[in-house]
C-alpha cells in the first residue's frame, strides 16, 4: 500500500490534450483537421458509416468487398493504378471494414497532401464499379477468407459467436459475409449499394499531421465539393430479446487441435458507461500476468494454456466473450468453473484500492498509446464523430473512465456477466475425413 | 455441356470513361529529413548505451539487446525457449507474483528474451520500470517448479499448431533451406524440449545473457544525466563476459530447381515458397539495388506478384517476395497462399516474373516508383521516436559506414536499371531454387505433376517421404456397376432417366467481366449441341450428329475424327452411366475427396467421374487432355446443386476449369421438349 500511494504522486493528468477543428461542407461531408508539426507526415482517411450490418440479409458481405472494389480505380485513376500512385509518391494506405463502419487511409511524407485529398475524392466522386472489377475481387476476397478464417486455427470463433448470440441483429452474419451470396450479386446490386452509403453526407474526412490548415481547406473544398451530396441514410433499428437461459453450441474447426471453451454474454453498446465498465472488467480478469484469471487459471493451478475475457463492443450491443484452452487433462468444464468463480467473486466483492489503482494507471497508459502517432489519432477521431457522435471524446473518454467506481464494476458484473445470459460454445477440432 | 473448348480467356470488356476529368495533382517540394543522433556511452563492462530524448509523448521505452553470433542448439532445441519463457518469473530480490503485479499495477510493460529485454510505460514511472527491467534481466531466478510449467504449455503451444499449414511451412522451409543442424533450419519439439533441464537453462542464461556485445536503447521522455546515473547503477555490477562465436558451414542451394512437397489433408489453401540462399550484407555494393529490386517484384500491394497473382488472376489475398540484408546468412523468397485447384498455375507465374526481372531491365516509371517507396518510408520513418536510435544501433551491429543513413536517401536515388537487373540475378535464384510448396496432395499433385518439375517429398518436419497415397480404400462389394446404378437411381432410376429422350439446358456465367450463355442440347439417340456465346455472338459451338461431328469457333471449323469422335459420340447422351455400367472399360478407382465430400472414381478411357459416397450424385469429371505437345493436364468439371426437373435430379451448378474458372449456373431445363432435328445440322 504504502508502494501505491507514493506512486499516485506521479500526479494523474499528464496526457497530451489532442486539438482539432471540425466544419462541414455543403454536401454534408464532415471535415475533421488535426495539426502535429513533429514530423513530415500526414494522414489523410474518410470513415463512411456502412459495414456489415447495414447490409440486406441475402447479400451479406457487401460492406467488406466495397473496402476492395473501392481501390479499383475510378473517372481519372485507371484500375490497377491506385496502388501504383500511393507508392510512386513515397506513401502507404490500407483500409479496414467492421460491422459498423468502414475505414480508407493513405499516409504520404507532408508534401503530398493535395494528392492525398484529390484521391478520396476521387474515390467518392465518381469510382469505377464494374464487372471486371466485381469478378476480380470476388475471387481475392474469397482467398482472404481461406487464408485468415478456414485455414486459421480458430478462424471461425467471432462469426460463431455472434451467430449464436444474435437472432434478428445484422451482428448474426459474418463481417466477410457469405460467397455465395457475393457470387449471386449482380453488377446492378453493387452499384446500388455505393450510391445508397458512400456519399458525403454518410462519411467523415480526416487529414492529420504536418499540414497548413488555410492550404488544406482550400484543397478540400475544391475536390470534395463536386462530390453531389445523396439521398440521407435511414437506418431500422433491430432489438434483440433478451437472453434468459443458458444455451449451448458445439463447432468443429478442421484446423484446430487443442479444443477451445468459449463463454458468451449480450452486453450494451460501446457508446454506453456500462461497456466502459466492462472493459476495466476484462482488464481486472485477464489483463496482464497479475490478472485474476490469468493468475489462478493458468500460473497456479495450470488448467488452461490460454484464457481471455473482452468485451467485443459495437455500435448497437456488444458482447462480452471469455475464452480458454484446457491443458492436458483438464476439462473444458474445469476451466469454466474457475473462470465463473472469478465472475462471482466481482459480483460479490468490491474491488480492492490496489486494484482499483491499478485500473486508473493503466487506463491513462492506454489512453497515451492509443493517441501516440498520427495515424491512430485520426482514426480516433473519425470514430469518435461517426459512432459516438462526440469528436471531443478523443480527449474526453478518459474523464468516463476515471468516473467508474468500484461499485460500478460490482453492479455491471451482476448486470449483465449471469451464467442464464449466455451462450457456452465448445470450440472443437473436426474428425479427421482424410488420413494425416 | 462437356469436352467442349473454349477460347475465353481474350474476351475483354472495353468500359467507358465518362464524367468529370480532374487531373492528378502534382507533390509539393520534398520535405527535408535530418537523421539525428542519440547521446551514447558505454560501461566497463561492454555494455553500450544509447538515448534519444523526445518529450511529445510522456512515455519512454527502454530495449537490451545482445548481438550475439546465432548457435544451433542441436538435441536440446528449446533451451533459449525456456531461458525466455522463464525469465521474469522472480529475482533474487522479488518473488514472481510481487514483480508481475507491480508491472500491471504500474500500467508498464516488462518482457524478457534469452537474450533480450524490454520495459515501457509511462514516463513517470520511468525510474522504476528500468528497475524492474534490470532486476529482472540480472538477478532471475529458475524454478524447477516454474520450469515444468512453462514447458507443458510450449508442448501444448506446439500442438496448438501442429494442423496449421502455415506453421508446417515455417518449419519444413527452413529445415529443407538451411538444414537441420544450422541455426536458422533447427526447430523445436517435445522431444528435444524433453532433453532440457533446469541447468541446461541456468547455463544457457550465463553464456548468452553477457554485456560483451550488449546495448541498451532508451527513447522518450527522460532526460540523458538521468539515465546515465541510473544504468551505472542498475548495470555497472553486471559481469563482464562475451558469447561464444561458433561458425557454421553455409547452406547450399540445390543443384537444380525442384519442388518439395508437404501433404496437409485438411488444408484449403497451398503455401506455396519459392526460396534461395542468400548473403546479402548492408555493405554489399548491390545492396540498395537488391532492396529496389526486390521492391519491384514483390514489395508489397504494386509489386509484380502481387499484380500477377493476386490483381490479375484473383488467386490469392496477397503475393510477396522478402531479402533481408544481414551480416548472417539468410534466404530470399518469394511466397503467397492460395486455393488449392491453381497451385501450379500460381507456381508457374511466380517463375515468369522472376526470370523477367533477371531478364529484362524495369521500365523507368517502375524504377522510380520503387525509390519512392523507399524514400517515403524512410521520411515517414522519422515521424517514430525510435527510429533515430534503431539506425545508429544497425550502423554498430551491422559495421556500416558512419554516414550509411546521411546517404540512404542519395544512394537509393543512384540505382539504375543495370543495378537491378545484376542484383536480380546475384540475389533471385531460377534455377537453384526450392519450391516448398505445403498443401493438400489429393487435390494439387496432379496439376503440379503435369508442370514438369521434380517433385520430392517430405513429411511435416523435413524427413523425405514417400509420394502420398491419396486414394482411399473401397469398400468390398463396390464396383463400376453398383456405383453407376446408384447414380441412376440417386437422380431417379433407371425407368425415368431412360425415359429421357431430350435435354435442353441453358446456363449463364460471367467470364472477365463478360456475361455467358451456354446451351446444351442433347437426345438419347447420341445428337449433341453445345453452344457458347459471348454478349450474344457465338464463340463456340460443338455439333455431334449422325454424320460425324465438328467443332466451330472464331469463324474456323473443325472435323472431330478417329478415336475423339468416337468418344465425343458414346458420351452425346443424356446419361452414359445407363450404358456404361455394362461396359468392361469402366472401373472404380478408388475414393477422393471433392470439395471436401468422399467420392468414389470411376475411370473410363481419358475420363475419371466422381459420384459421391453418401448422396450417389455425380460431383464431378475429370479428363486429361494435351494442352499443348507433350504437355498434359487434368480439366475438371464439378456439378453441384441438384434440382428435380419432371422427376429427373440436374445438377444446376456446374463450375469447369481451363485455366479460368467457368462458373456456370443453370438458368433453364427442358426434358423432351425445346430441341428439334435442325439444331444437330
Amino acid at each position: 500500500m504504502a508502494l501505491g500511494s507514493l506512486l499516485m504522486l506521479g500526479g494523474v493528468a499528464s496526457a497530451q490534450k489532442v486539438a482539432f477543428e471540425e466544419y462541414n461542407l455543403d454536401n454534408g461531408l464532415h471535415v475533421i483537421l488535426h495539426q502535429d508539426k513533429s514530423a513530415p507526415v500526414i494522414v489523410t482517411s474518410v470513415m463512411y458509416h456502412v459495414g456489415s450490418k447495414d447490409e440486406n440479409p441475402e447479400r451479406t458481405g457487401f460492406a467488406h468487398f466495397f473496402e476492395h472494389l473501392l481501390f479499383e480505380g475510378t473517372e481519372n485513376i485507371k484500375r490497377g493504378d491506385w496502388f501504383k500512385i500511393v507508392t510512386a509518391n513515397g506513401g502507404n494506405n490500407n483500409a479496414n471494414t467492421s460491422d459498423d463502419r468502414t475505414y480508407y487511409y493513405e499516409v504520404f511524407p507532408s508534401n503530398n497532401l493535395e494528392l492525398a485529398i484529390w484521391m478520396e475524392a476521387e474515390r467518392m466522386l465518381h469510382p469505377v464499379i464494374n464487372q471486371i472489377g466485381v469478378d476480380t475481387q470476388n475471387e481475392v476476397v474469397k482467398e482472404e477468407k481461406r487464408l485468415r478464417i478456414d485455414n486459421q486455427p480458430y478462424g471461425n470463433l467471432i462469426a460463431e459467436v455472434k451467430r449464436n448470440m444474435f437472432k434478428v441483429h445484422p451482428y448474426r452474419w459474418a463481417t466477410i459475409g457469405s460467397m455465395d451470396h457475393l457470387d449471386a450479386a449482380t453488377l446492378e446490386e453493387f452499384q446500388a449499394f455505393n450510391k445508397k452509403f458512400y456519399i458525403p453526407n454518410n462519411a467523415v474526412l480526416v487529414i492529420a499531421g504536418d499540414f497548413d490548415p488555410a492550404q488544406a481547406k482550400k484543397w478540400v473544398d475544391q475536390y470534395f465539393s463536386k462530390v453531389p451530396k445523396g439521398t440521407p441514410v435511414t437506418r431500422q433499428k433491430f432489438e434483440e430479446q433478451p437472453i434468459t437461459q443458458a444455451f449451448k453450441a458445439t463447432y468443429e474447426d478442421p484446423n484446430v487441435q487443442l479444443p477451445m471453451v468459449v463463454t458468451a454474454y449480450r452486453t450494451p453498446s460501446m457508446k454506453t458507461k456500462d461497456a466502459k465498465v466492462l472493459d476495466m472488467i476484462s482488464s481486472i480478469l485477464t489483463g496482464g500476468k497479475s490478472s485474476r484469471m490469468y493468475k489462478k487459471i493458468v500460473d497456479e493451478k495450470k488448467m488452461a494454456l490460454q484464457i481471455g475475457a473482452f468485451n467485443y463492443s459495437q455500435e448497437d450491443y456488444g458482447l462480452y466473450i471469455v475464452y480458454g484452452i484446457p491443458m492436458q487433462g483438464f476439462t473444458a468444464a474445469d476451466v469454466m468453473k474457475e473462470a465463473d468463480a472469478e465472475i462471482v467473486k466481482l459480483q460479490t466483492e468490491l474491488i480492492s484500492e490496489r486494484e482499483f489503482q491499478k485500473l486508473q494507471n493503466e487506463i491513462e497508459s492506454n489512453y497515451v498509446s492509443s493517441n501516440s502517432n498520427v495515424e491512430g489519432i485520426a482514426e480516433n477521431l473519425a470514430s469518435f464523430y461517426l459512432l459516438y457522435g462526440d469528436v471531443n471524446l478523443i480527449n474526453t473518454e478518459i474523464e468516463i473512465y476515471r468516473s467508474i467506481t468500484r461499485e460500478d464494476i460490482r453492479e455491471v458484473a451482476k448486470k449483465y456477466l449471469n451464467p442464464n445470459q449466455r451462450l457456452t460454445l465448445d470450440y472443437v477440432g473436426a474428425k479427421d475425413k482424410a488420413q494425416n | 455441356m462437356k469436352k467442349v473448348i473454349y477460347i475465353l480467356a481474350g474476351v475483354l470488356l472495353s468500359f467507358n470513361m465518362h464524367g468529370q476529368v480532374i487531373p492528378q495533382p502534382k507533390p509539393g517540394p520534398a520535405p527535408k529529413v535530418n537523421v539525428g543522433k542519440p547521446e551514447t556511452f558505454s560501461l566497463k563492462n561492454g555494455l553500450k548505451v544509447l538515448v534519444v530524448e523526445n518529450h511529445k509523448l510522456p512515455t519512454v521505452s527502454y530495449t537490451l539487446t545482445m548481438d550475439n553470433a546465432p548457435y544451433a542448439e542441436g538435441a536440446k532445441k528449446g533451451v533459449s525457449d525456456m531461458t525466455a519463457a522463464l525469465m521474469g518469473s522472480g529475482t533474487k530480490k522479488m518473488p514472481k507474483d510481487a514483480f508481475n503485479e507491480e508491472v500491471d499495477f504500474l500500467g508498464a510493460s516488462i518482457g524478457f528474451g534469452s537474450q533480450s529485454a524490454h520495459g515501457s510505460g509511462l514516463s513517470k514511472y520511468s525510474n522504476r520500470i528500468l528497475e524492474l527491467m534490470a532486476d529482472g534481466a540480472l538477478n532471475p531466478v529458475f524454478t524447477q517448479e516454474e520450469f515444468d510449467k512453462q514447458k507443458a504449455q510450449i508442448i501444448e503451444g506446439l500442438k496448438s499448431d501442429e494442423k496449421s499449414a502455415s506453421a508446417i511451412a515455417g518449419r519444413v522451409g527452413g529445415v529443407l533451406v538451411f538444414g537441420k543442424n544450422h541455426p536458422a533450419g533447427e526447430y523445436l519439439s517435445e522431444e528435444t524440449l524433453n532433453n532440457v533441464t533446469l541447468s541446461d537453462v541456468q547455463a544457457n542464461y550465463n553464456t548468452y545473457f553477457v554485456p560483451g556485445n550488449a546495448y541498451l536503447v532508451v527513447v522518450g521522455d527522460v532526460k540523458v544525466k538521468d539515465v546515465k546515473k541510473q544504468v551505472e547503477k542498475l548495470f555497472g555490477s553486471w559481469k563482464p563476459a562475451i558469447a561464444p562465436n561458433v561458425s557454421y558451414s553455409d547452406p547450399k542451394d540445390v543443384q537444380y530447381t525442384q519442388i518439395n512437397f508437404v501433404d496437409v489433408p485438411n488444408a484449403v489453401q497451398s503455401e506455396i515458397s519459392v526460396v534461395n540462399v542468400s548473403n546479402l550484407k548492408m555493405t554489399d555494393k548491390d545492396y540498395f539495388a537488391t532492396l529496389l529490386a526486390n521492391q519491384i517484384l514483390g514489395g508489397g500491394g504494386e509489386g509484380r506478384l502481387f499484380l500477377n497473382l493476386r490483381e490479375a488472376h484473383g488467386w490469392t489475398y496477397g503475393a510477396y517476395s522478402s531479402i533481408r540484408g544481414g551480416k548472417y546468412v539468410s534466404d530470399f523468397s518469394s511466397s503467397t497462399s492460395v486455393r488449392n485447384t491453381v497451385t501450379d498455375s500460381a507456381v508457374v507465374e511466380i517463375f515468369n516474373e522472376l526470370k523477367k526481372i533477371r531478364t529484362d531491365l524495369v521500365s523507368e516509371e517502375d524504377l522510380k516508383n520503387a525509390k519512392a517507396k523507399y524514400v517515403g518510408s524512410f521520411v515517414m520513418n522519422m515521424e517514430k521516436p525510435g527510429t533515430v536510435a534503431r539506425y545508429a544501433l544497425t550502423t554498430q551491429t551491422q559495421g556500416l559506414p558512419a554516414d550509411f543513413y546521411e546517404n540512404y536517401i542519395k544512394n537509393i536515388n543512384a540505382v539504375t536499371a543495370e543495378d537491378i537487373r545484376r542484383a536480380a540475378n546475384r540475389f533471385f535464384s531460377v534455377e537453384n531454387a526450392r519450391v516448398v510448396i505445403v498443401g493438400k496432395a489429393a487435390d494439387v499433385l496432379p496439376g503440379l505433376e503435369s508442370r514438369k518439375m521434380p517433385i520430392f517429398y517430405f513429411d511435416k518436419y523435413g524427413n523425405p517421404t514417400e509420394k502420398p497415397v491419396a486414394k482411399k480404400a473401397v469398400p468390398a462389394g463396390v464396383t463400376a456397376k453398383t456405383v453407376l446404378d446408384n447414380y441412376i437411381k440417386s437422380i431417379g432410376g433407371e425407368k425415368a432417366a431412360k425415359g429421357v429422350k431430350s435435354i435442353y439446358t441453358k446456363s449463364n456465367a460471367t467470364v472477365q467481366g463478360a456475361p455467358v450463355v451456354l446451351t446444351s442440347k442433347v437426345t438419347s439417340d447420341n445428337k449433341q449441341a453445345v453452344e457458347l456465346t459471348v454478349m450474344g455472338n457465338s464463340m463456340m459451338k460443338q455439333v455431334v450428329n449422325e454424320k460425324g461431328a465438328y467443332r466451330m469457333g472464331q469463324g474456323q471449323k473443325e472435323e472431330v475424327k478417329g478415336e475423339e469422335l468416337a468418344e465425343l459420340k458414346a458420351s452425346a447422351v443424356p446419361f452414359e452411366e445407363l450404358t456404361m455400367a455394362n461396359s468392361k472399360d469402366a472401373a472404380v478407382t478408388g475414393i477422393e475427396a471433392i470439395n471436401g465430400s468422399d467420392a468414389y472414381s470411376v475411370k473410363k478411357g481419358d475420363t475419371t467421374y466422381y459420384y459421391d459416397v453418401k448422396s450417389g450424385y455425380k460431383v464431378a469429371e475429370s479428363r486429361d487432355q494435351e494442352i499443348a505437345p507433350g504437355q498434359k493436364t487434368t480439366i475438371f468439371t464439378y456439378y453441384g446443386d441438384y434440382k428435380d426437373v419432371k422427376g429427373i435430379k440436374v445438377p444446376h451448378n456446374i463450375i469447369m476449369n481451363v485455366g479460368i474458372e467457368l462458373n456456370l449456373t443453370v438458368s433453364e431445363v427442358k426434358i423432351n421438349e425445346g430441341v428439334t432435328p435442325a439444331d444437330f445440322q
